[in-house]
């Protein structure tokens, strides 16, 4: 059994190599093999949107990276230890560059599955609204299942050290893995939050006024209050507009991009005309 | 005056409900416009999943329901589109208007980015 740690932090013994080096030491308590990647070691080059990984059959044209390097440590592993400081609201840019590449893996939604949990240092309680939305899309794409995430109050550099209660909740994370990966258990551990699917706490009010979704699932319920306290009804047949459940990822490829190839010939002459002032215009 | 016709395509999985022609029909008679309603299906069961190869297909041959509406009052035929974006959410890509004439698609498309919550 594999477990592999990726650090989106590009600091060297920083608190989140610190805290997922004591969660792999959890993994290893159990007998996982395991291994680090830091993300910034890696060349991750920009997502080209030239459509070819979806319209000839996988071929990414961005050829001279480390991307396919990470993606073929991620599907050696059985399960995987996300972490990233938020420095400003979210994850680290390397996150969101590596989601971009994951068009190459489409269909792999919801197909792989493997465990993960997700460790997020910050500095200031109240700045992390976002740090579930791209963890959450990272592992969805790659077809990861989350069981536990953890986000841990720490700012200067390795003082989480100091802190036992967290160092204890990311040793305990690593075990969970390797526990989950022996039992082939991928029960959500983690705190609850309103989506019961992807349990973040985000939702986004619709322009209607009467919906709101989760932004992640991109799926819908109702508002309403309670006793004082806000609740979020998100009905059960909403459930399978999940954009990451296999079949409504599938059909997002199927019907919503690869058409677009049909629709793309058909415009070429009138783009051809209307693209030529745009090219002519302070060339590159 | 001023026709207007749209063509509202719903690919798999696009309608947040099923679509009845009984419901089009009481669209149709509450807004006074014309509804027709076109279902094309070419999915296959395999691996658990109704599949469908569409990359080097027409957009117009690819598994699909399409909503056709046409009337000459504005007011009425935009209150119509509402509705159906309200029922069934808005068509979800840039070639989902496909067939539409200009005034209809000017109308169908700006009420997407009001009602579509995408």
């Amino acid at each position: 059994m594999k477990v592999l740690a990726l650090n989106g932090s590009s600091r060297k013994n920083g608190n989140t190599e610190i805290l997922l080096k004591q969660a792999l030491m959890g993994s290893e308590s159990e007998g996982a093999q395991v291994e680090i990647l830091r993300l910034t070691d890696y060349k991750i080059g920009p997502c080209r949107g030239c459509g070819l990984c979806l319209f000839r059959e996988n071929v990414c044209q961005v050829k001279d990276d480390d991307v396919s390097f990470i993606f073929s440590k991620i599907s050696e592993c059985d399960g995987v230890i996300l972490g990233s400081p938020c420095y400003f609201l979210e994850l680290t840019a390397v996150i969101k560059q590596l989601i971009d590449r994951c068009w190459i893996l489409g269909h792999q939604i919801g197909k792989i599955k493997k465990p993960a949990s997700v460790i997020v240092p910050y500095a200031t309680h109240g700045w992390i609204p976002y740090i579930s939305v791209q963890s959450n899309i990272l592992l969805n794409v790659m077809g990861l299942t989350k069981i536990n995430e953890a986000a841990i109050c720490t700012q200067g550099i390795s003082e989480v050290v100091l802190d036992q209660e967290a160092m204890d909740v990311a040793y305990r994370m690593g075990k969970e893995i390797a526990v989950a990966i022996r039992e082939k258990d991928l029960t959500y551990q983690g705190e609850d939050g309103v989506c019961p699917s992807c349990h973040d706490w985000l939702v986004r009010i619709l322009k209607d006024r009467e919906t709101v979704e989760c932004p992640t699932c991109g799926v819908r319920g109702k508002l309403s209050m309670a006793g004082g306290k806000i609740r979020v009804k998100f009905e059960k047949k909403a459930w399978a507009d999940n954009r990451f459940r296999p079949d409504v990822s599938y059909n997002h490829f199927t019907y919503h991009i690869a058409p677009s190839k049909d629709y793309f010939l058909r415009t070429k002459e009138e783009r051809k005309s209307k693209i030529q002032k745009y090219q002519e215009y302070l060339p590159g | 005056m001023t026709e207007y016709l749209v063509k509202l395509r719903y690919y798999p999985g696009d309608p947040l409900e099923r679509i009845k022609v009984g419901d089009l029909k009481t669209l149709e008679g509450k807004y006074g416009v014309k509804i027709s309603y076109e279902k094309i299906e070419n999915r296959q069961l395999k691996e658990g999943l109704l599949m469908e190869n569409t990359l080097n297909k027409k957009i117009e041959e690819i598994s699909q329901e399409v909503i056709t509406v046409s009337g000459n009052k504005e007011k009425k035929f935009s209150d119509c589109i509402r509705a159906l974006y309200k029922k069934y959410r808005c068509p979800r890509t840039v070639y989902s208007l496909l067939g539409s004439n200009e005034a209809a698609e000017k109308i169908a498309k700006g009420l997407m980015n009001l009602y579509g919550g995408w």
